[in-house]
């Protein structure tokens, strides 16, 4: 398969590397910042990850406990880790959309 | 060099009702409030008046010892506010200028300000080394309150305390949210034990509040079932609070305005309960502010004030242990160790829980911090972090095998894996010493 044109995605990043705007996200978006996380290909389980936490933050307005997260998506908290190499609360939580998790974390 | 830190906008600063300090220049400013500070606390002025550049503190500093630039010294770091003090506020230095070390405040000192002050994690070990107990953390904590009062904050910082105003708690946990994980962590504890054990949210006419780490309710969730599960089995009449679900107090970092508001919060928390004894949960800092900043910030509190360790170690006879087939080690956190009074009350409850508890060394007041502390957790400052936890990584990997490494302080739970990763240690477990008590409990459930 031959790519001819390569498509550009202008993002707005905050330092940390998270969208500004929350409302900017999209699959395009995420796409261009699995390739910020060093993630090479985006599969079926960063899929599931990632709607499991758009999801949650549009009920409750955060991110999920860790746990609960492993537990909703079936992955082990070392799956979830190969997948976003930053982690659940930063990579993660980076290609959902989601502002960072901040605090003690 | 430069500082890496992320510095907030001033329209989010101005959202948290930070007062600014001086009408015309960065300069002025700093000089108006170190001198309203300097005559208000009179352990300022005595510290910045008395040192004699004897060097003991250099080689008792992690920071010193990690990062090997002289401006870590702790002398050194005191020294950055000492010559302003000195020009502006005394005799000789009014009269005498850079003879006895002093200079007045310039563009360049409140750089070197946010960058060194920003690379001292307030640990306090130099104190206890120094001849005259200078405590550098004050100096510190002084410098930073300066710099906010200039409009100079980490980005981190401001966004915790966001979160606190929004919320009561860093992480920004809202009420719906906690009910939600609380009904979670409920049902874990059913799933392993068998057993309803509750965390009571808001319950009016409780004897206990306990103060938890948010961090509890997203990364260390072991933590809060241990101090649940402890609450359970003693029969404690207890409830959390939503509207005050932070043990930390980030104000004493970097302004303590804030510092004195969330006092406040915890006070009012305790009095919408009818609490008579509040537990704090792991927390170092927090603990700290609680312990020693709340009487003179609100005045005196209508309740007793105890450690969820020095509370667990005070029941230890009546909590049904069986010991874990583990080798344990404590690091010991720097606010519980050298200003917290909690020392020997986490090494009781290990013993009380682990077959083979270890020292490492040095340990209790002359332990190294992590490298985290003072809320140094921003991934922008990581490279500084590593090397500021570098003596830490020493300490650990000296004790040998280990099982476990106990580390019951948030701030030590969200910096240590980096520092472990970084020194090949990355296979150890780690968490806090009611992870494990709440593993040790026999409650006589079906799962049990």
């Amino acid at each position: 398969m031959s790519v001819d044109s390569v498509e550009t995605v202008h993002l707005e990043l905050d330092e940390d590397g998270f969208l500004c705007d929350p409302q900017t996200w999209n699959e395009q978006a995420v796409e261009a910042l699995a390739r910020l996380e060093d993630i090479d290909e985006l599969t079926d389980g960063h899929w599931k990850v990632i709607h499991f936490l758009r999801d949650y933050h549009r009920q409750f307005g955060i991110a999920p406990m860790v746990r609960k997260l492993c537990k909703e998506t079936g992955f082990t908290l070392q799956e979830i880790y190969t997948m976003f190499p930053s982690g659940p609360a930063k990579g993660a939580c980076k290609l959902a959309g989601l502002p960072k998790p901040t605090g003690c974390v | 060099m430069k500082s890496p830190l992320h510095i907030a906008k001033q329209q989010d600063l101005d959202a948290l009702g930070i007062e600014a300090a001086g009408k015309n220049t960065a300069r002025d400013g700093l000089v108006s409030v170190l001198g309203e500070m300097s005559r208000s606390t009179r352990a300022l002025s005595v510290m910045l008046d008395t040192c004699t550049k004897c060097g003991n503190c250099a080689e008792q500093c992690h920071s010193y010892l990690g990062t090997r630039d002289p401006h870590n010294v702790p002398a050194a770091r005191a020294d950055l506010m000492r010559r302003v003090y000195k020009r502006h506020f005394t005799l000789a230095g009014k009269s005498l200028g850079r003879f006895v070390g002093a200079s007045a405040c310039d563009d360049e000192t409140i750089e070197r300000w946010l960058t060194y002050f920003y690379q001292c994690n307030e640990c306090r070990r130099c104190a206890v080394f120094c001849p005259f107990g200078i405590d550098t953390a004050e100096i510190t904590i002084a410098a930073r309150h300066i710099l906010s009062r200039l409009g100079i904050v980490p980005k981190f910082m401001q966004g915790v305390a966001a979160n606190l105003q929004n919320t009561g708690n860093n992480m920004g946990i809202g009420k719906p949210a906690l009910i939600d994980c609380v009904e979670f962590i409920e049902e874990e504890m059913k799933e392993e034990t068998g057993l309803d054990i509750k965390i009571p949210v808001d319950q009016p006419c409780s004897d206990i509040l306990y103060v938890p780490s948010s961090a509890d309710f997203f990364t260390n969730v072991d933590t809060m079932i241990g101090a649940a599960k402890i609450f359970h089995v003693l029969g404690a009449n207890w409830t959390i609070s939503s509207s005050a679900l932070e043990a930390a107090n980030f104000g004493l970092l970097f302004n303590l305005s804030i510092m004195r508001q969330h006092g406040q919060r915890l006070r009012e928390a305790a009095a919408a309960v009818g609490a008579s004894l509040v537990v704090h949960g792991e927390c170092g800092h927090g603990w700290r502010a609680a312990l020693m900043c709340t009487e003179s910030a609100s005045t005196p509190v209508p309740y007793r004030l105890q450690h969820v360790l020095d509370y667990a170690c005070e029941n230890l006879s009546r909590l049904p242990l069986s010991k874990l087939p583990l080798r344990v080690t404590l690091h010991d956190p720097c606010n519980y160790a050298r200003a917290g009074g909690i020392v020997e009350q986490p090494r009781e409850v290990l013993r009380a829980c682990v077959e083979e508890f270890v020292e490492m060394t040095p340990n209790r007041r002359e332990n190294f911090c992590c490298g985290g502390g003072s809320g140094l957790l921003m991934d922008e400052m990581m490279d500084i972090r590593l090397k500021l936890g570098q003596k830490k990584a020493e300490q650990v990997k000296a004790v040998g095998p280990l099982d476990y490494l106990a580390i019951p302080c948030s701030i030590c739970k969200a910096q240590m894996p980096h520092v472990l990763k970084h020194n090949g240690m990355q296979a150890l477990e780690m968490g806090g010493v009611l992870d494990l008590v709440g593993k040790a409990l026999n409650l006589g459930g079906t799962k049990a």
